[in-house]
């Protein structure tokens, strides 16, 4: 028998029983609805209720319990209602349905019992209830996410959310880190006003139903559709085999690495700005260079160790010079040795305008602020060449013990190892719908994504903004394919952008509501405030969210320290 | 030749012990019912013997059906008071009138009415004391599986919620003259006497109340409830025994005197919740600082995370429950009061307060019972006793404070509200219905996590604790309490 019907059937027998007590008391009510009220209650709750582990005694008076509610909304509200069209609403009225309340109570007490006592006999009788009919385990797809940043990492707590727990499906997140970095914050990690921690989101945590894996992807085998993970050894031991994680669905969501374009001295002098890590050893490095300076005594090589190259007028390049002027600025303080004239944060830039992501005029809002504050700037000249202490740029040798380099970045390598044909960045081109044409589950988001706006067919740019939608369009595509159901295109506009140039004073551009043309522009301390409250809003998690904000507050009120936390010799 | 099990010896003496515990319970229940049965007949003025036989059959079937889950002093009280209650409600009001021919309305009440010293019996001889000494026994039951027990942290918690609670009371005690009466009882009528007694049962009741209710509780929302159940007892136990018996006084149980009492039930019973919330209060903050900070203990979800949630699905749920009441409590005239706060008397303005109001005590309601799981039945068992909760604190005693500047707690006022008293149990039930609907919404989804599971399996109420009995006892004389008594 199923499941309801054995149910319903106890349910409207103890109905049945109980509706006595509720015949000998309820006289506005004709004895045949009673009874009729009492099985679908009965039967109502039989159905609906989970089958709790309780007692006869517990049922008695929970049950007996919910006879009086009953009574208020029955004796009170309905019956009169649907006996006279209308309420009585009055104390005397309520006291004259005094008896009921008696039944109420019995009738529920009564139903309470039987209907364990019936669940009990019929378990006895007919065996234990039947499970809800389970449907046929179809073999279960794999879908494996390859990278941690925003898009992969928003590709599966979407997808978590698309399949609420759907059985049949299983989701891998692989990432080489642990911990989603919200790079909008790095410079000011750089720049001591952060905490390291504080503006990365554990990936185990943030993720519920798909399982996490850390690990560095090896390379992937197409033709077994798997993902080969490099081998991690434990030291003195030798490496394991490498792992395999099979899929039925891939996505590339590995993020971009810093392109260097193959000017090996840049990439052995100069430091990358990608990770925490990079931010982390940026920050110990300018304070071991005042340490040295403040006990140099030749006044050349004090002004080397006090110049910090910056390499790209881009938002990392221009954020980072901002953050590396006013904490080198700031830590003078701490070192009397050393002059302001001695200090210089020179950002190189191959254009004759920094950010043109934003209009012209900001750009040159930007510069100007920024040289105000101190920042030199080196527009429309190239960095040729860079040795120890010395940065050649396209106009002449600059000496300086400190190149950091975030003038190019590219799609992850491992691109390059796949058989699918890639735009100049070295980005996967895929449809509109982030399928790589050609290639059944296999999809590509984010940086490692060409991918054409599927409303206005222009490229959407490798920005977080675009790969946090990105990523929610493709979780529902999947489910879509998963459920052989038709993909829907991806379609953006981009809100707008906004940059922190200096203390207090920032550049927003931000596209005008319903006007998608049309964008408004703000500079100083209100685009400032607009960059600190709308990027504390999207920094993941509320508890990050507080710890930033005491950050903030604190630094309002101290100044920053100079403590070195690496050791970077 | 067969082998002996190594366990046999040992089962066997444990089933002995076992027995012999059933029989000297099943013993203690007899005595201990016959006592209460004398106790209450004399109290009653009928025949002591008869009072023994009957008193000594409840015993019994007290013991045979409610001594296993009298696990604990408080566990044992609350399903003696359900017990005491029940047999009331079958007995004198239900089948002795019902013998008696008198069936009908208002006949049938006053009826009743006339049996409700039968009623403060049942509850302080038989109920109370069954309840406690079996509880009592309990202890020494070995319960696999129980709750760890913290005396210090249920006294000294509990004592500052009796202490907050009789901080808050302290204008109202003091506007009704009550000091004097306290000081009275050590033959001293000075009001500094009298605030000090009043501060003294205060922290005696708080202390107690964590004593007894610690292992029951498992929250803001359950203290809440064990709250109203321990004012409510005070209430019988107070003004209607000790106090007279103290000032030498003979015992007067009838409706009359208790309907004369009525604005102190009204005092008591939120005075319960006080302590129950402070106590709640006191506690989670005793195991947050101490117990979940440990890192060992750590929730993979953090405390504030939920808190939050719990706000916003209490706010859609106070909404929700508020405009399924609000025809109720138009019709009842409670949304023309609130649109009277005003100024104005639009039933618009009305209704809109009315909601508002409606999602601020959802969010209440959120905060209170975020810990009281995820089952569809208990959850609304919980609204219903919130909803009954706020026709106290609602239309009784804060809407009047705002209109007048003090509470309503006359047996009229109370009668004259009795209609809008289905409104809030309305609109309790439907709050917890949609709170527990959107909790398990999102919880299907944290579910997924096997770490969230085992959390979960921690905040559900095993078998056989006593907030069934609690339902009983609360649900029914919260409401039945106005009616006769109004």
């Amino acid at each position: 028998m199923p499941r309801i019907s054995r149910r319903a059937g106890i349910g409207t027998l103890a109905g049945l029983l109980a509706s006595v007590a509720l015949v000998l008391t309820v006289k506005s009510v004709p004895a045949p609805l009673l009874v009729l009220l009492g099985a679908g209650i009965g039967a109502f709750l039989v159905i609906v209720s989970h089958r709790e582990r309780m007692g006869y005694v517990d049922n008695l008076m929970a049950s007996a319990a919910m006879g009086v509610p009953l009574w208020a909304v029955f004796s009170l509200v309905v019956f009169p209602f649907f006996s006279a069209w209308s309420m009585e609403w009055s104390a005397d009225a309520v006291r004259g349905h005094f008896p009921e309340l008696v039944g109420w109570v019995g009738f529920r007490a009564v139903l309470g019992l039987a209907l364990q006592g019936l669940s009990a006999l019929a378990d006895r009788v007919l065996g234990p209830e039947p499970e809800a009919a389970e449907a046929a385990m179809p073999k279960k797809r794999r879908v494996v996410i390859l990278g941690g940043g925003f898009a992969g990492m928003q590709t599966a707590a979407s997808l978590e959310h698309e399949l609420r727990g759907d059985p049949s499906v299983s989701i891998t997140l692989v990432s080489e880190t642990n911990a989603l970095l919200f790079t909008p914050m790095l410079a000011e990690v750089a720049g001591s006003s952060l905490e390291p921690g504080h503006i990365s989101t554990p990936l185990r945590t943030s993720v519920r139903s798909a399982a996490f894996v850390r690990g560095r992807v090896q390379s992937v085998v197409l033709e077994k559709r798997c993902v080969l993970l490099e081998p991690e050894a434990a030291p003195g031991q030798a490496p394991e085999a490498p792992r395999a994680l099979e899929f039925d669905h891939l996505v590339l969501a590995l993020g971009a690495v810093s392109n260097f374009h193959g000017m090996e001295n840049i990439e052995k002098q100069s430091f990358n700005f990608k990770s925490l890590l990079d931010a982390i050893r940026i920050r110990n490095h300018v304070i071991e260079m005042f340490e040295r300076a403040d006990r140099e005594k030749d006044r050349a090589t004090r002004r080397g160790l006090l110049t910090f190259v910056v390499a790209g007028g881009g938002f990392a390049g221009v954020e980072l010079a901002g953050a590396l002027n006013d904490f080198s600025r700031g830590i003078l303080a701490d070192y009397p040795n050393l002059q302001s004239e001695d200090l210089n944060i020179v950002l190189v830039h191959s254009r004759d305008t920094i950010l043109p992501e934003l209009s012209a005029s900001l750009g040159e809002y930007a510069r100007r602020s920024m040289e105000a504050r101190g920042v030199t700037f080196k527009l429309n000249t190239r960095l040729l060449d860079a040795r120890p202490g010395t940065v050649v740029l396209s106009d002449g040798e600059l000496p300086a013990a400190t190149l950091v380099w975030t003038a190019g970045v590219a799609p992850n390598p491992l691109l390059a190892t796949l058989p699918y044909p890639r735009d100049k960045r070295g980005a996967v081109i895929v449809e509109t719908t982030m399928a790589v044409p050609g290639a059944p589950g296999i999809w590509a988001v984010g940086d490692c994504a060409a991918l054409n706006d599927g409303k206005t067919g222009k490229p959407c740019p490798p920005t977080a903004q675009f790969a946090l939608r990105e990523a929610n369009t493709l979780a529902r595509n999947i489910k879509a394919s998963l459920a052989g159901k038709p993909l829907k295109p991806f379609h953006f506009d981009s809100l707008g952008a906004l940059c922190v140039v200096g203390h207090q004073t920032a550049c927003a551009e931000l596209t005008v509501p319903f006007a998608r043309q049309k964008s408004m522009r703000f500079s100083g301390l209100l685009a400032w405030l607009m960059w600190r409250g709308i990027y504390l809003g999207k920094l993941p998690g509320i508890e990050r969210k507080v710890r930033v904000l005491l950050d903030w507050t604190i630094e309002l009120f101290f100044p920053k320290d100079v403590v070195q936390t690496i050791d970077l010799a | 030749m067969t082998s002996v099990p190594p366990n046999q010896p040992a089962t066997a003496a444990s089933g002995e012990i076992k027995s012999a515990r059933n029989h000297f319970r099943l013993a203690v229940g007899v005595c201990l019912g016959a006592a209460g049965g004398t106790l209450c007949a004399m109290a009653l003025g009928s025949s002591a013997a008869h009072g023994a036989v009957a008193g000594a059959f409840y015993g019994l079937v007290f013991v045979l059906l409610f001594a296993e889950r009298c696990s604990s002093p408080g566990a044992g009280l609350m399903w003696g008071l359900a017990y005491a209650l029940l047999l009331w409600m079958i007995f004198p009001a239900g089948i002795f009138p019902w013998v008696a021919g008198v069936r009908r309305g208002m006949p049938m009440l006053e009826e009743v009415r006339l049996s409700f010293p039968a009623l403060a019996g049942y509850l302080m001889t038989f109920g109370l004391p069954l309840g406690v000494v079996l509880g009592l026994m309990g202890i020494l039951r070995p319960q696999p599986g129980r709750k760890e027990f913290h005396p210090w942290r249920a006294i000294s918690g509990g004592g500052l919620g009796g202490v907050i609670a009789a901080w808050i009371f302290e204008a109202w005690m003091s506007q009704g003259g009550f000091y004097p009466l306290l000081g009275g009882l050590v033959e001293n009528q000075a009001g500094a006497r009298g605030v000090g007694l009043h501060f003294l049962v205060a922290v005696a009741i708080g202390a107690s109340f964590g004593l007894l209710f610690q292992r029951d509780i498992f929250g803001y929302g359950s203290s809440l409830g064990w709250g109203m159940a321990y004012g409510i007892l005070w209430w019988f136990l107070g003004p209607m025994t000790l106090i007279p018996l103290a000032f030498g006084l003979p015992l007067d149980w009838s409706s009359d005197h208790a309907s004369d009492l009525f604005g102190s039930l009204v005092g008591y019973i939120l005075y319960g919740v006080i302590v129950g919330i402070a106590y709640a209060m006191a506690d989670r903050l005793w195991v947050r600082l101490f117990v979940e900070s440990d890192p060992i203990n750590r929730e993979p979800e953090g405390p504030g995370l939920r808190t939050l949630r719990s706000l916003g699905w209490g706010a859609v749920a106070g909404l929700a429950g508020g405009a399924v009441s609000a025809p109720i409590l138009i019709a009842s005239g409670v949304v023309s009061k609130i649109a009277g706060l005003q100024g104005g008397f639009s039933v618009a303005s009305g209704l809109v307060l009315y909601l508002v109001g409606s999602a601020a005590i959802g969010m209440s309601y959120g905060l209170l019972f975020r810990n009281e799981g995820l089952l569809l039945g208990r959850g609304i068992s919980w609204g219903w006793l919130y909803g009954l909760l706020w026709w106290y604190a609602g239309p009784l005693t804060l809407l009047p404070i705002l209109r007048t500047g003090e509470a309503d707690w006359r047996p009229e006022a109370a009668s004259a509200l009795l209609p809008s008293l289905v409104g809030h149990l309305v609109y309790g039930a439907v709050t917890a219905f949609i709170f527990v609907l959107l909790e398990r919404k999102y919880s299907r989804w944290l579910l997924l996590d096997p770490r969230n599971v085992a959390r979960e399996s921690r905040r559900t109420r095993p078998e056989g604790t006593s907030v069934p009995a609690l339902w009983l006892f609360v649900l029914g004389l919260g409401v039945l309490l106005p009616i006769l008594l109004g």
